[in-house]
């Protein structure tokens, strides 16, 4: 990954840089009572290398559960993966121009070595993603112990007894413990622990936690939201995952420390040259901080581009609305623009544009059949009828401008 | 921009809510004896009105007591310190201001009894029959979460015409058709009436407490945090609604909200509040247009916005103090970053600084603390004793900290810090009913720095001997 493009740039050249994954037609349902929920349908975007991709969505349009399909984490059942696929380049599989791997037909071992190396998440609530019975310490070590073994044997040269090789992958049974414990062991299990200290302690300041030895040694619930969520990042960026998948990282945190911490965010993705994926249903957010955009609105994308072109002229009216709904300094009084209604129930959903229920300009054609996603110049896209082009025998919807 | 006159010409001229000096601690207890170790500031001294047909915001980080200070004003807990008034006249307001600036013993039997008085009609924590009866019809509240405050097994009809039946107000098909006005009121219909609230979405569900909220026709509602668990597009219904419903029956509203949008859109006028106090006070035009204390600018500063083209959102460095030991001078001062040496720096300060560098601390034994500005501590060895000493006298302090600094010496094993002591930090009024309490604004921080320390340290430690005593916990 030396290439003069990595880091964050303008848009231009973004288009010809490397993959680093790619959705595409992912379909994921739920088995409910009343039916089957299709949280996801038929969703398709790529991420490329170094870049932060915003997924923007409102409560229960799927933006969750597409992130955590990356890392297989939604549970099966009353999870379905009912069909599409994620290829994943590495950055040693984009090296060798191998290719790329499915993240959803991999076998489960395989699977494991990539959560938490190759991919990595942070999660919304920092409270309840870390463990409250178990020290920082551990937490993070953790990871080590998991997918930096060699790294943790590092000081022991080239001999490594079979038992420290165990012990270094959390591999020992209870007596091969005691072992440890025992004196012609005792000082190799030191050295092991103290070898994970440094790494761990590594970790935590890069994160820029001050005193990190004091915060391995203390437990959850004496840190703040704030460092809590930095451990987190510390445990997600510690073995340099490739991508990156922030699921609102700070919607549980106060707007001063928000800000603190996606400073952090940026500046380790610049200097890892992580790709990020970043769920938010905070439009601003996503503003600042993403290069590109994907609005997802009951499981379905309905738009993506550049930051920039999304931003600066929306084109789905969902998302229009959705940014009109933001109040701001310019708005007046009982005139912020609602839009009306609630998003509809996803059981077995019938072909029609999703939105058609709560859309001021639905004609006919939107609610019987699904719009195709176009293309609307530069990187943007659109799934609305209003941007496709009529021979003149259906009626397409004009929109025209959005609540005064 | 406000499109009701703040004052109606229907009653005389009175604020709906009047806040004294309110305080409200929680205490800490201890042990199997539960003896009280301390307290908790949640809300500590803050005052404002609420005049008729306006709508107040409270904005604030988490912790900053703006919750507690929404229940203290609706009733739900009482304040352990000051006054909370329901439609006190301003003549009232007058005679209770000049009455409170003499000090209690001087004041005369006839004095008493008027503030007695006052106390019984309007005075919240003390009302009883029928003003008490007239302040809870007249004085509602929207919780933040509509899970939590709709009570899972109750229909719709019995969560929203249960205050209409303890009040006695209406019964049988006259109550129902009652609470299907209030449901329309609200953008719901007859057709909800028998259904439970989980079968309702959160935009729905918050709409059922507003109607609740509306039945006894309030003169007054506690919005707190009404959209925070709400989608945009959904928060935008609910604060129209808001809004039409103010409009319509001449509501006067206290929103709260951590949402610095939100609170911007819905106010007139605003207090922003910090660690149980408030920073600053104004109409949210002055506020926002040109904030005069540094937190309210950070949380502008850290406040994405659609609107700005640039991106220049910025944090704040540090965490919220503990509310259980709030730090001295201003309360901001600890994370502040324009902070001078007369805004409150002490021991605290210079041991949190400390931890930073964490050799420096490892031989610490003991902390004995005289005040909160003066402290002795204690260490195994004189080398470290030393090695901090040179630190805080030496090292890369901040150079406000360093300026208040009014003495360090290192004896033994032991470092003898004292900081030049400074009083509270006070709301001021700088203009046009625009507060603040930061010192690089108010006439308080145009007095002479350092202040004549003679007769002021002395008062200080008379005034507090209970933090003369001995911890030794590293930090607060």
């Amino acid at each position: 990954m030396t290439q003069s493009q990595v880091g964050i740039d303008t848009t231009q050249g973004q288009a010809t840089r490397p993959l680093v994954a790619s959705v595409r037609d992912l379909k994921i349902y739920f088995e409910a009572k009343a039916g089957v929920v299709h949280a996801v349908d038929g969703v398709s975007f790529e991420i490329r290398d170094g870049e932060t991709l915003g997924l923007v969505g409102e409560t229960g349009c799927g933006k969750s559960v597409t992130a955590r399909s990356f890392i297989r984490l939604v549970p099966s059942p009353p999870g379905i993966y009912a069909g599409g696929q994620i290829d994943f380049w590495s950055t040693e599989s984009r090296r060798n121009r191998s290719e790329p791997i499915d993240l959803l037909q991999i076998p489960h071992e395989e699977m494991l070595a990539i959560r938490g190396d190759r991919i990595a998440m942070i999660f919304q609530d920092p409270g309840k993603a870390l463990n409250p019975a178990l020290s920082i310490r551990s937490q993070v070590a953790e990871v080590f112990y998991q997918h930096r073994s060699e790294e943790i044997l590092e000081p022991f040269g080239e001999d490594v007894p079979r038992l420290i090789r165990r012990a270094a992958r959390q591999q020992t049974r209870s007596f091969e413990k005691f072992l440890l414990n025992l004196p012609p062991w005792r000082a190799k299990a030191a050295k092991l622990r103290m070898r994970v200290d440094e790494l761990v302690a590594q970790a935590l300041t890069e994160t820029q936690i001050p005193n990190p030895r004091t915060i391995m040694a203390s437990y959850p619930h004496e840190l703040s939201g704030g460092m809590k969520q930095r451990v987190l990042i510390a445990q997600a960026l510690a073995c340099n995952p490739d991508l990156l998948i922030a699921d609102e990282p700070t919607t549980a945190l106060d707007v001063t420390i928000q800000a603190r911490i996606l400073e952090l965010i940026a500046e380790l993705q610049e200097r890892l040259e992580t790709s990020v994926l970043y769920i938010s249903h905070d439009l601003s957010l996503v503003k600042e901080i993403c290069d590109r955009v994907v609005v997802m609105y009951a499981g379905r994308i309905i738009e993506t581009g550049t930051t920039e072109e999304v931003f600066s002229a929306p084109k789905h009216p969902y998302t229009r609305g959705l940014m009109a709904a933001v109040p701001s300094a310019h708005h007046r009084r009982g005139e912020l623009a609602a839009i009306e209604g609630t998003v509809p129930e996803l059981v077995d959903p019938s072909p029609a544009c999703r939105f058609n229920t709560r859309c001021p300009f639905a004609v006919d054609i939107c609610r019987t059949v699904d719009p195709e996603v176009v293309a609307v110049g530069g990187e943007h896209t659109v799934a609305c009828f209003a941007y496709n082009t009529s021979d003149g025998s259906v009626d397409l919807p004009t929109l025209e401008r959005w609540v005064s | 921009m406000n499109s009701l006159s703040p004052q109606q010409p229907k009653v005389a001229r009175r604020a709906v809510i009047s806040v004294r000096g309110v305080e409200k601690h929680f205490p800490i207890k201890e042990g199997t004896l539960q003896r009280v170790v301390g307290q908790v500031r949640a809300v500590d001294g803050v005052s404002f009105e609420v005049r008729p047909g306006e709508t107040m915001g409270l904005v604030g980080e988490s912790g900053c007591g703006k919750t507690t200070l929404g229940r203290c004003i609706s009733g739900l807990v009482p304040p352990t310190g000051g006054k909370i008034y329901f439609r006190l006249s301003d003549q009232d307001a007058a005679r209770l201001d000049e009455i409170d600036a003499i000090p209690e013993p001087d004041r005369s039997a006839e004095q008493r009894k008027e503030v007695e008085r006052i106390d019984a009609n309007h005075r919240v924590d003390v009302l009883s029959g029928k003003a008490w009866r007239t302040y809870r019809r007249n004085c509602q509240i929207v919780f933040q979460d509509s899970f939590s405050s709709l009570n899972p097994r109750q229909l719709v009809k019995d969560l929203v015409g249960r205050p209409l039946q303890v009040h006695k107000e209406a019964s049988g098909q006259e109550l129902i058709e009652r609470v299907v006005s209030l449901l329309e009121s609200v953008g719901l219909g007859r057709q909800h009436l028998y259904r439970y609230p989980h079968q309702f979405s959160g935009g729905q569900r918050q709409r059922i407490s507003i109607a609740r909220a509306l039945a006894l026709d309030p003169e007054f509602i506690v919005l707190d945090e009404p959209t925070s668990a709400l989608d945009v597009s959904v928060q935008a219904q609910i604060l129209n609604l808001l809004h039409e419903l103010q409009k319509e029956r001449g509501l006067t509203y206290l929103f709260i909200s951590h949402d610095l949008g939100v609170v911007r859109l819905m106010s007139d006028r605003i207090a922003v509040m910090y660690l149980g106090k408030v920073a600053e006070y104004g109409t949210s035009m002055e506020l926002f247009g040109d904030p005069h204390h540094p937190y309210t600018e950070a949380l502008l500063a850290a406040n994405p916005d659609m609107a700005s083209e640039e991106s220049v959102m910025k944090g704040l460095s540090g965490t919220v103090p503990s509310p259980a030991n709030p730090p001295e001078g201003c309360r901001f001062h600890t994370r502040c970053p324009v902070a001078t040496p007369a805004c409150g720096w002490e021991v605290d300060d210079a041991v949190a600084w400390l931890q930073v560098h964490e050799t420096l601390l490892a031989g610490l034994t003991a902390v004995q603390r005289r005040s909160n500005f003066d402290a002795t501590l204690d260490f195994q060895d004189e080398d470290s004793a030393s090695a901090v000493g040179r630190a805080i006298h030496d090292g890369d302090v901040p150079p406000a900290m360093k300026a208040a600094l009014e003495m360090v010496s290192t004896e033994g094993r032991s470092v003898h810090v004292r900081f030049i002591p400074v009083e509270p930090v006070w709301l001021e009024d700088i203009g046009d009913g625009h507060l603040t309490a930061c010192l690089l604004h108010t006439r308080q921080g145009k007095q002479p720095w350092p202040p004549q320390p003679i007769a002021d340290s002395s008062n200080r430690a008379a005034a507090n001997p209970s933090s003369a005593s001995t911890t030794n916990s590293k930090a607060r």
